[in-house]
């Protein structure tokens, strides 16, 4: 295996047959995920907001939505908008097919995020904001929200990471990414396939180890996890019971 | 000023926090509430600006009824300044944007004047040069008083402590104090859940004792501290004083 006769191909693996053809290739996967990632904020807001509402006519529908979107798997949503579209007369780019249950998919998971964050927020924030007068809105957007938004990024950023590896889902409608493109190269040049399948991982690996990467640098900034002082100091007696051998106890060893 | 009318509040239906209370506070009056814990005193201060909603009676604030449907809500709110036992700060702004807050959004005020007024509040409570500090930054004494500026920023005309002192170790408290103590002094009607006997001895006008949502007993302060003619209120002064019983009635009974 040689990864090197993969150079050739680099173009398809970014764009797909773009300019020639459509936009395909990673870019393509980038751009639906943020795309639904996008969409899905929208609706996890105003999802994640309702499911803690006191008002049951509000709660019910949300809490309907949220747990059926999250019991069922991606690749079924996907297909189901496939299908279910043309039927009820929408013909859309297929683009936007595969946008639309990425985003409702995206929504539900974002709603809980939402949700746990606004939960994690002290109630007496909200009374406090209250008795000196505010209107609950005005409460919410500021005193509440940006305390619940601070708390939330590193559960966004592991969603933001998997909703960009589930955007591969949608090759089964035709869609051209980087998954399908690895596939077509394969199935084109065999001699070829495992180069090509590597390539893949590579695709994926850089976009989500550098978004991991900014999110971490972000946290640090914002003080949410203060790295300096988390270190884990372990010494020999936290060692004693775990059965492994010595040589891997002696790497774990920080603190002699 | 403040008038409850046979108010009560039940908990599941069938136990009750607040339990047919009838208090009038007058104007610049300063009403300490102090009794055992679940007594209902917390609740009892959060009914009279509705972060707890009754179920029976009345309460009338400032000549508004809070049960009638029309009453400004926000407006009355903005009149009555709370400081919480937990510290309540928001920790996402400095100490001077905590106080400029509410001024802003709810008062209008423009930026200026209501940071020329967040920086005397801070002289006032003297933390002058902790402007820019984070409530992380502060201890719990200065966020306290940090926390009674924020209050006292709205220019409220009634002021309601929640036990401000009980998660502050001895030293704080007393700087904490001193601050409503020179409140109490400038007339502001204050009603402040505490067992600081020191500062009810020294500025309350009434003592109010509550147990198991009821008011047992109403009071000077010598007279309730001292001499209390019910026997919940001896158990529980004795208690809190580490005075035996029979000592504090003398031979009376």
């Amino acid at each position: 295996m040689n990864l090197f006769e993969q150079i050739p191909n680099w173009k398809f693996y970014l764009l797909g047959a773009y300019p020639a053809g459509p936009l395909g290739g990673l870019t393509l996967n980038i751009a639906l995920a943020v795309i639904s990632i996008f969409f899905g904020l929208l609706i996890g807001i105003f999802f994640g907001l309702g499911r803690t509402s006191c008002r049951r006519y509000i709660r019910y529908p949300c809490v309907f939505y949220i747990e059926n979107m999250r019991s069922m798997p991606l690749l079924m949503i996907v297909f189901w908008f496939y299908f279910f579209l043309p039927m009820i007369g929408f013909r859309l780019p297929l683009f936007w097919v595969a946008v639309i249950p990425l985003s409702f998919y995206a929504g539900a998971y974002q709603a809980e995020i939402v949700r746990a964050g606004f939960l994690a927020v002290p109630k007496g924030q909200m009374e406090a904001a209250l008795s000196s007068g505010m209107s609950r809105g005005q409460a919410l957007l500021t005193v509440v929200m940006p305390q619940a938004f601070k708390l939330m990024i590193p559960s966004f950023v592991s969603f933001f990471n998997s909703q960009f590896k589930n955007t591969s889902v949608v090759y089964i409608i035709g869609i051209v990414e980087l998954t399908q493109t690895g596939i077509i190269i394969s199935q084109r040049q065999p001699n070829k396939m495992f180069s090509a399948y590597i390539c893949m991982a590579i695709g994926f690996w850089v976009v989500c180890y550098s978004m991991s990467h900014f999110a971490r640098r972000l946290e640090r900034k914002l003080g949410i996890l203060d790295y300096e002082s988390y270190k884990p100091e372990i010494c020999r007696d936290d060692l004693a019971l775990l059965p492994l051998p010595k040589t891997v106890k002696r790497l774990m060893i920080t603190n002699k | 000023m403040i008038k409850f009318k046979n108010v009560s509040k039940k908990f599941n239906n069938n136990t009750y926090v607040l339990k047919d209370i009838n208090l009038e506070i007058e104007s610049g009056e300063v009403v300490v509430i102090c009794g055992p814990s679940g007594g209902g005193k917390s609740t009892l201060i959060k009914t009279i600006n509705k972060l707890e909603p009754i179920d029976e009676g009345e309460i009338i604030v400032n000549g508004l009824s809070l049960q009638t449907a029309g009453t400004n809500l926000t407006a009355l709110r903005a009149d009555i300044g709370v400081v919480f036992q937990h510290l309540n700060l928001y920790p996402h702004k400095t100490a001077i944007q905590n106080l400029m807050l509410a001024p802003i959004k709810v008062k209008k005020l423009s930026k200026n004047d209501a940071k020329e007024k967040a920086c005397k509040l801070m002289e006032r409570i003297g933390l002058a040069n902790k402007c820019n500090a984070y409530p992380s930054q502060l201890s719990g004494g200065e966020q306290q008083r940090v926390a009674i500026a924020r209050s006292l920023a709205m220019e409220p005309k009634i002021m309601l402590f929640d036990e401000p002192t009980s998660a502050l170790d001895p030293e704080l408290t007393s700087e904490v104090l001193d601050v409503m103590v020179s409140l109490a002094q400038s007339g502001m009607t204050m009603v402040v859940v505490t067992h600081e006997i020191g500062f009810a001895c020294s500025v309350a006008d009434r003592v109010v004792f509550m147990d198991k949502g009821e008011i047992v007993e109403v009071g000077k302060p010598p007279d309730i501290f001292v001499n209390p003619k019910q026997k919940r209120t001896r158990e529980f002064m004795s208690k809190i004083l580490h005075i035996p019983v029979n000592n504090i009635n003398g031979d009376n009974q």
